[in-house]
């Protein structure tokens, strides 16, 4: 595979997004970049009591969990991840269009984005909506009939925490991306200044990495 | 962490990043089919993982951040951590326990919550159903 990398410099230009506590636009970056990973550390390890705790249970109870997933749809759940996969390519393509100065395509970027984050909510919604019509529900709200294997509930306590969570965050990276969109229809956004799309880009990628893991977790037992 | 300039990566890797993604989407899906025993989860854990490195080392551009790349590995080694010992406790506390000491607790504490539906739930598959 071929990797066409170039460097920019973008060190010394006194720009007025540089921040008075800060030495110059790079360190600025650098400084909102490594916030930005704490951060995302966080989160994976707010992600990591729900994986370790679905962990267990599966270990524990693994006809329930089997039985328990045939209740979701594959399809819906594979489109999900290629819609979510699709929308990180283009937040990618979002950010080297603000790291080249292309405002208008980083622009088109960010729209389609949240279009394909609109559309990962909507495939959730309809999701959501046949589980609570079948009474999948966790915990005591469970009302399921016909089961064969006993302790169903748990497979969907676990399904509606983790898919609940990470929608959620799909929600918050919206909002992040549209804020995100309004300033780039200004023109703030340069190869000179550029660390907000870059960040909201590492947290969107996250909301896609939990995503890659879940999809197999939950879909996909076998 | 010194770094005065941004390695700015083409939108050519992107795409190839992006269609690598998606036939290791295909790739799960459709091994997910193929019966390999207890290694299916792994098998399944281990594409994700693959995907979820793509992810991080191009898009996300790790692979030129070493300082931040080192950070979310810490992540990742702590939630290993967590994950790897509690799987201990699980799969060998009953093992390892001498017989005189009281037996742990098994009761899954979810089951009262689901009496009226389900009176047999959050039994451990070992315990004798009456």
């Amino acid at each position: 595979m071929s990797t066409t990398t170039s460097t920019v410099d973008t060190g010394h230009s006194e720009s007025r997004f540089l921040q008075h506590h800060f030495r110059e636009m790079s360190q600025q970056f650098d400084t909102a970049k490594l916030g930005m990973w704490l951060f995302l550390v966080t989160e994976v390890l707010l992600f990591g009591g729900l994986f370790v705790g679905y962990g267990i249970m599966h270990a524990r109870h693994p006809e329930a969990f089997m039985a328990a997933h045939h209740h979701l749809n594959r399809t819906l759940g594979a489109t999900n991840t290629i819609v979510l996969l699709i929308s990180s390519f283009t937040m990618v393509m979002a950010v080297w269009s603000a790291q080249t100065s292309r405002r208008k395509l980083c622009i088109l970027f960010l729209i389609l984005t949240l279009l394909c984050a609109g559309t990962f909510l909507v495939v959730k919604y309809f999701e959501y909506a046949h589980k609570f019509h079948e009474g999948l529900l966790p915990g005591k709200y469970y009302t399921h009939q016909g089961d064969e294997v006993p302790g169903e509930f748990m497979f969907f306590s676990f399904y509606f925490m983790m898919t609940g969570l990470h929608g959620v965050h799909v929600l918050l990276g919206m909002v992040a991306i549209s804020w995100i969109l309004l300033r780039a229809m200004r023109g703030h956004f340069s190869s000179a200044y550029y660390s907000p799309v870059d960040i909201t880009g590492l947290y969107w990628h996250l909301v896609d990495l939990i995503w890659i893991y879940l999809f197999p977790l939950l879909y996909l037992i076998t | 962490m010194s770094h005065t300039a941004n390695h700015i990566t083409g939108p050519r890797t992107y795409f190839f990043i992006l269609l690598a993604l998606l036939a290791l989407t295909v790739v799960t899906v459709s091994v997910s089919y193929v019966d390999f025993g207890n290694m299916n989860t792994v098998v399944a854990l281990i594409i994700a993982s693959i995907k979820a490195s793509l992810v991080a080392l191009f898009f996300m551009h790790l692979r030129h951040e070493k300082f931040n790349a080192m950070l979310f590995c810490g992540g990742l080694l702590f939630l290993a951590i967590f994950l790897i010992w509690t799987l201990f406790d699980i799969d060998f506390r009953r093992t390892v326990l001498p017989t005189n000491l009281k037996a742990p607790v098994q009761a899954f504490p979810g089951a009262q919550l689901n009496k009226p539906v389900r009176p047999t739930t959050g039994q451990p598959p070992a315990t004798p159903q009456p």
